[in-house]
């Protein structure tokens, strides 16, 4: 059985919008009784994935399924593109400019953290095509 | 404490208000992926960051409240969105170690 879907346009270079997408599915699950703990790793991890989208890739798209005891984000974006997932990775490297940084990102903790809050991700990126970043997140 | 005990107390400015909720712990950092991991749920979260993305970490990690340190006060997005989430913004002319220390004292955090 299918879970209920949600779509949400991730606006590129807007940082006003950008955590919109993760704090809507936050409250749908508030609602849907899910666990505080469960909502703050999905917030967390679906945050920084759409704050990659915005900083790397001029947007992209957030596609949530959510079922009665997981939740599934896909990521999609047309963006450059990472060329070295292990090292994109690695806790602390980043490619943000200073700009972003004096933003309060590129801390390199971006994709760390939506490992560790995950219970599943996958990285599919193409140079020049662009990322999809799958994440699984159990209640 | 609560918010506004700890606002009179501190003698401390308000750029925006939210309900009134009590301080339970501190958290001090800029890096927004560092706090959004790591702030415990309802601190007083300390910074000299002042910009939007501020209010959507901050309502991420539920902290009580946004201390803005050394005389920092939020821009203009920052000032509204955290109006229309109900985030507490408040602000001091104290460093970030003596802003801690206060909220140490103040709150017995």
């Amino acid at each position: 059985m299918g879970g209920v879907c949600f779509e949400y346009d991730v606006d590129g270079e807007n940082f006003a919008s950008a955590g919109n997408a993760s704090e809507s599915v936050k409250r749908t699950l508030k609602q849907l009784g899910v666990s505080p703990a469960s909502v703050r790793r999905v917030a967390i991890a679906m945050y920084e994935g759409e704050i990659n989208m915005v900083i790397h890739a001029h947007g992209g798209k957030a596609a949530v399924e959510i079922f009665p005891d997981h939740i599934e984000i896909r990521l999609i974006d047309r963006g450059p593109g990472i060329a070295d997932i292990d090292l994109a990775m690695k806790a602390g490297y980043s490619t943000a400019t200073e700009n972003i940084r004096s933003l309060g990102f590129g801390a390199g903790m971006g994709l760390p953290n939506m490992k560790k809050y995950s219970d599943e991700m996958t990285i599919d990126s193409a140079v020049g095509v662009g990322t999809t970043v799958y994440l699984r997140i159990n209640f | 404490m609560t918010v506004s005990e700890f606002v009179k107390a501190g003698g401390l400015t308000v750029y925006s208000e939210g309900e009134e909720r009590q301080i339970e712990s501190g958290y001090c950092g800029d890096f927004l992926s560092n706090i959004i991991s790591r702030a415990p749920d309802s601190c007083a979260w300390l910074t000299v960051m002042n910009n939007v993305n501020v209010a959507a970490v901050a309502t991420l990690i539920d902290c009580a409240c946004i201390l803005l340190c050394e005389n920092t006060a939020p821009d203009e997005p920052f000032a509204a969105r955290a109006k229309q989430l109900g985030l507490w913004v408040l602000g001091t002319d104290k460093n970030v170690y003596e802003a801690a220390k206060l909220v140490a004292s103040l709150c017995g955090v």
